[in-house]
């Protein structure tokens, strides 16, 4: 059993949570996961508690699982969505958002193109902030539905091996995958062209692998990442074809691995680049119990967070 | 006016008091006599209580933003921070708006800074506008007053244009000062490249950006039989790459800045925005290795690269902020912090920075203008709003308590006591 209460007042990163931590959001998330399977999907836990959702960058499914969990724990929610370019218009970040926490909020879920944009929020804001993704920094609720997934699926986490696969150079759901599912016990290798893969991220004790095939046969779970081509800034290889061709996952290739692998994608997905239509829907992929989990995730961790006020 | 500076412990490389504990009369601007001296009628006493005497600090890499950026720094604020740090003479960046590229704009600052403490020399822009395409008017500026030419903190990138400045200036007798950094090599990274920008999920400035650069500076003044000088060099690779230059006898000569010598990358773990800084903060090795280059020789001197920010422009998320920190009266805690000797700061602090600037030398002997400091190198003080001089706060080490306070400066026949 776990300690009952979270060692953070707000969830910037997987770095500043501990492992203790990330089991009692799983416990506290398979309450949750049983309470949004039931007829009646609501709960009055944060019946006092106003949350605004508040992104900077664009964002669909990230922001629904917000929106949801929050719905469920009967949290009142106001969203905000502004385009970084609000910034170049002169009102800055600290600006807006205490003119939201002028409102009466209570915490701050927010998204920003910028690393460290929400370390330096709660540097300077009341509220309790929730990262749902910082530039190419961290997502960590999204690395806790990732890992959370894998233990529904596979029992543990402790133990596996995990690749993840594709831009890593660009990718917050890398970093924060990485960290939390080492403090949980699992091996992680990171595979992709060599471009997008960071000089220095061995020694962050991760596997490093440019070879799909070699990489498949090591794990148990490969976590096929998004290419996020907005990111990029410059081309870092040659096509979007060549790219399916080295490291895009298709049937064929799964059905020729010594062992049953399970597949998973943080969505959006191309179709036809990271993973083939055949794998995202074949009985190996857990990516639609990945959406649902995150809700069931982001609950706990709002709950969690709101009980420590 | 007459100062008697009692009990001062000499430091001076190139004097024969060195190192003597001593006192030391100043008439009219001059250092008359240095040994037992007894107060006069009517003369001003300072006792240093046994504190150093050193030949007032040079800082070859400061910016205010006179004229155009006035609300981060103008030249009277500047020179009262300098004169707070010690420092009684300054090369000023062109890097204000517009760019200081002519006669005119040259005697601008130098009337501004007219009758003050603190010597400030204007360094003219090498290229209009710093764009790098085409040649500032270097003899008209020189004549005018201009010590050296830099764009700053813009690295020049176009090799033929460098070369060619290089020649340029070569007919002058003139200091060309360089930004190094392959801006192809550095993209739009703004942190050291390691495992901490990997875990801060920002792109990476490899040493590799600045190490090619002063390559290909070595490969010019080579060529072109002239002398360059690297600012702020960063990286043990740098180090490395000069000590070798100098060895096979081109003319390079480089600073570091102090806070390079104290601050490394892991600092940056909370994403504060006063510790960056270009070239970024690098690793404790890279440190080792740079003060290891200024012991040796290799690195010739020290400067602040003072950069003066309105909050606005700090007090924002780190990808988004300026780079830069106001350092003019943090330099010598800085560098006393990272372990150096005295005499070795007087060495890059004061004597380097002007021989590089073919400027007059101040010598603690007797018969000798009167340019010096004197600070303590163990006493403790706070940086806070009311210490500071500046009209910007963008430092790391507000709010802290430093080591090693400077307690007078005497240049131009005025001096400031604290």
């Amino acid at each position: 059993m776990a300690a009952d209460k979270l060692s953070t007042r707000h969830l910037l990163g997987i770095k500043d949570i501990n492992r203790n931590d990330i089991e009692l959001i799983f416990e506290t998330a398979d309450n949750f996961k049983e309470v949004i399977n039931r007829p009646i999907k609501k709960v009055p836990s944060l019946r006092d508690i106003t949350i605004a959702n508040i992104f900077f960058e664009n964002s669909t499914r990230t922001k629904l699982s917000f929106e949801l969990a929050e719905k469920r724990l009967s949290a009142d929610v106001v969203n905000f969505a502004a385009s970084s370019s609000s910034v170049s218009k002169g009102e800055t970040l600290i600006d807006t958002v205490n003119n939201i926490l002028s409102m009466k909020v209570d915490m701050v879920v927010m998204r920003h193109p910028y690393a460290g944009a929400g370390q330096f929020l709660s540097r300077h804001v009341k509220a309790q902030i929730v990262n749902a993704g910082d530039g190419a920094h961290e997502h960590p609720t999204q690395a806790l539905l990732d890992a959370f997934s894998i233990r529904q699926k596979l029992g543990d986490v402790a133990g596996k091996k995990v690749v993840i696969v594709g831009d890593i150079l660009h990718s917050r759901v890398a970093i924060s995958n990485i960290l939390c599912l080492q403090r949980l016990g699992a091996e992680v290798m990171v595979c992709g062209p060599t471009t997008l893969i960071p000089k220095h991220i061995h020694q962050l004790g991760v596997k490093v692998e440019h070879n799909l095939l070699k990489a498949l046969n090591w794990c148990d779970v490969a976590n096929m990442l998004r290419i996020q081509l907005e990111r990029q800034d410059i081309k870092y290889f040659p096509s979007l074809r060549e790219y399916a061709m080295m490291y895009g996952l298709n049937k064929q290739i799964l059905d020729n691995l010594d062992k049953e692998i399970v597949v998973m994608h943080p969505g959006p997905i191309n179709r036809g680049v990271e993973i083939t239509s055949d794998v995202a829907d074949s009985k190996q992929s857990i990516i639609l119990e990945q959406v649902e989990n995150g809700v069931a995730v982001r609950m706990a961790v709002l709950y969690l967070l709101a009980s420590q006020g | 006016m007459n100062l008697l500076v009692k009990r001062a412990t000499i430091t001076d490389p190139q004097s024969k008091f060195n190192t003597k504990l001593c006192d030391v009369r100043v008439v009219d601007g001059k250092i008359q006599a240095i040994g037992n001296l007894s107060a006069e009628k009517d003369e001003h006493v300072f006792d240093a209580k046994g504190a150093l005497l050193t030949p007032g600090f040079f800082d070859l890499n400061c910016a205010a933003g006179d004229p155009g950026y006035e609300t981060k720094e103008d030249i009277q604020t500047l020179t009262a921070a300098a004169a707070a740090g010690g420092f009684t003479g300054l090369a000023l960046l062109p890097q204000t708006s517009p760019v200081v590229q002519s006669k005119s704009q040259v005697e601008y600052i130098i009337n501004r800074a007219k009758n003050n403490l603190v010597d400030v020399y204007p360094v003219g822009a090498l290229s209009q506008n710093r764009e790098a395409k085409e040649l500032a008017e270097l003899f008209d500026m020189q004549s005018a007053g201009a010590v050296a030419f830099s764009d700053g903190d813009k690295a020049i990138q176009d090799d033929g244009f460098m070369s060619r400045a290089l020649q340029y200036a070569k007919g002058l007798d003139a200091l060309i000062m360089v930004y190094p950094e392959n801006k192809s090599i550095a993209g739009k990274s703004q942190i050291n490249e390691s495992k901490n920008s990997v875990l801060l999920g920002m792109k990476g400035l490899p040493a590799l950006a600045e190490e090619m650069h002063i390559a290909r500076d070595i490969f010019l003044a080579t060529y072109n039989e002239t002398k360059i000088h690297i600012s702020n060099i960063s990286t043990a690779g740098a180090v490395a790459l000069i000590r070798k230059a100098k060895k096979y006898g081109v003319q390079i000569t480089c600073d570091v800045t102090a806070h390079h010598l104290v601050f490394t990358e892991d600092l940056l773990v909370d994403f504060d925005s006063n510790y960056k800084v270009k070239p970024p903060l690098r690793s404790k090795n890279d440190v080792k290795a740079l003060i290891a280059g200024l012991k040796d020789g290799t690195i010739d001197a020290i400067i602040s690269q003072h950069r003066p920010e309105e909050v606005e422009f700090k007090n924002v998320e780190f990808e988004i902020a300026h780079y830069g920190i106001i350092a003019l009266q943090t330099v010598l805690p800085l560098l006393l912090k990272a372990g150096l000797d005295t005499s070795l700061i007087a060495e890059k602090l004061a004597i380097n920075p002007r021989k590089l600037l073919n400027l007059t030398v101040p010598v603690i002997e007797e018969g000798q203008e009167a340019n010096f400091t004197v600070y303590d190198p163990n006493e403790k003080w706070v940086y806070n709003a009311a210490s500071n001089f500046s009209k910007s706060a963008n430092s790391p080490l507000i709010g802290r308590e430093l080591t090693g306070k400077v307690t007078l400066v005497f240049n131009n026949n005025q001096y400031r006591a604290s």
